[in-house]
């Protein structure tokens, strides 16, 4: 028994990404595809998501021109692939601050934010530092300040500190302090619902970008390796991965990272008239494939 | 392209851009931390010192700073910024009005993104120093 549905969103890809970016240490081998991508999960009455995307009227051109971004679609064009407006979620965690995780918040008219109380205040302690030490405000966009100031006044961002069971039902989410950022999080769905679940899965944001970030480079032989950006440090990466690992009983593919392309080689998955790939990871009772 | 002068300016002020830029971004963040209820919304949170003395070397940056034909839009949407930023510091030091503050904040901000569109090489965040935007086209 599934209580939710589960999709993983392509909305923009970078087609030829250094691994080195991803995987810390993998200088010079090359290029992978690095897909954008948010999450769904649909059920109990309830649509929720996992980070937003970035704000295409904001970056897109620069992303596209410099950066290489491709294929960018807005959530209204993403979601209704799966016959979803963005005015129908109600719920979004965000799981870091970055452009890319939290740039649509506008988007989505009608949703409550739930974000790392220590994701705000660290990237605002920041910023009271002298500009020798701007690498530490990398990602952070002025403009989603702004619109999470809005947010917050209309009483829709909720601020958490740490561990928070049961946001929705079976849905907890997990602080991953000065890791990939000052207030990561990550989202567990027990989708049983049961307290020790059998059916959990991770929705890391970027504590993880791939597999190798979960199991190495051997799977025969795992080992756990940061991701190429840290702004805490790896070692709390790598605790931190452990926890995410033990969570879904150590299960390496019930952790999904949103940027890890080869999701579709472990899920059905469809891709749209767009390009754009829609994986489905789970189907509550009752509810019809969106992909096949 | 551009002409040799206009690269100049555009090297010159980039940090007087940068400054402003982060100015917002101070102001931004304390508007957040207030308006969440969140325990570190104060006045003297230590980023608003930090936004006063950087507006001050932006501000005198920008006085100084005399823009070639090429560089004169995006002056003038910087000087815009400044000002209207100005407002909206001045406004913090006699409280956290958020209103009162986010009105000018939000203009000035505009007229930032407005200045970065009027000349290359001034990003509105640091993508290079993005995770998912590091990996820059040769």
């Amino acid at each position: 028994m599934n209580a939710y549905s589960l999709w993983v969103m392509e909305y923009a890809a970078v087609p030829n990404y250094p691994q080195s970016g991803l995987i810390y240490g993998m200088h010079n081998q090359g290029t992978r595809k690095l897909p954008y991508c948010y999450v769904v999960i649909k059920g109990h009455g309830k649509l929720a998501m996992v980070d937003v995307g970035y704000n295409h009227k904001a970056h897109g051109e620069v992303l596209a021109n410099t950066y290489g971004v491709r294929g960018w679609r807005a959530p209204k064009e993403v979601l209704a692939e799966i016959g979803i407006q963005p005015a129908d979620i109600s719920t979004i965690f965000i799981t870091h601050a970055h452009f890319d995780h939290m740039g649509n918040i506008e988007d989505f008219p009608n949703a409550t934010f739930y974000l790392q109380e220590r994701e705000l205040s660290k990237w605002v302690w920041t910023m009271s530092l002298e500009r020798r030490f701007r690498w530490l405000m990398l990602g952070i966009d002025p403009a989603d300040i702004l619109r999470a100031v809005d947010l917050a006044r209309q009483g829709r961002l909720v601020c958490v500190h740490g561990d928070r069971e049961n946001v929705l039902p079976g849905i907890d989410l997990h602080p991953a302090f000065d890791t990939h950022t000052w207030g990561s999080m990550y989202v567990t769905v027990r989708n049983d619902l049961a307290a020790n679940s059998q059916s959990s899965w991770v929705f890391c944001g970027d504590l993880a970008y791939g597999y190798e970030n979960l199991r190495g480079h051997d799977p025969e032989d795992p080992e756990y390796i940061p991701v190429g950006l840290a702004t805490g440090s790896q070692f709390n990466l790598i605790m931190t991965t452990e926890l995410m690992v033990k969570s879904v009983g150590g299960d390496v593919h019930r952790v999904i990272p949103p940027h890890e392309e080869r999701l579709k080689d472990l899920f059905p998955s469809r891709i749209t008239k767009a390009g754009l790939r829609i994986t489905e990871l789970a189907l509550a009772d009752g509810e019809k494939s969106q992909v096949v | 392209m551009v002409d040799d002068a206009t690269a100049t300016y555009i090297v010159e002020n980039k940090n007087c851009f940068e400054d402003l830029k982060q100015v917002a971004s101070q102001l931004a963040g304390l508007l957040v931390l207030a308006a969440a209820g969140l325990k570190e919304g104060t006045p003297d949170h230590p980023v608003l010192g930090a936004a006063r003395e950087l507006y001050r070397e932006a501000n005198d940056a920008l006085r100084r700073s005399s823009p070639t034909d090429h560089a004169r839009k995006h002056h003038a949407h910087l000087t815009r910024a400044a000002a209207s930023i100005g407002v909206a510091l001045k406004e913090a030091g006699s409280g956290l009005d958020i209103d009162a503050i986010l009105i000018p904040l939000r203009a000035g901000y505009t007229e930032l993104e407005r200045a970065a569109d009027a000349l290359p090489g001034l990003e509105k965040i640091a993508y290079d120093r993005a995770c998912c935007g590091g990996a820059r086209i040769q």
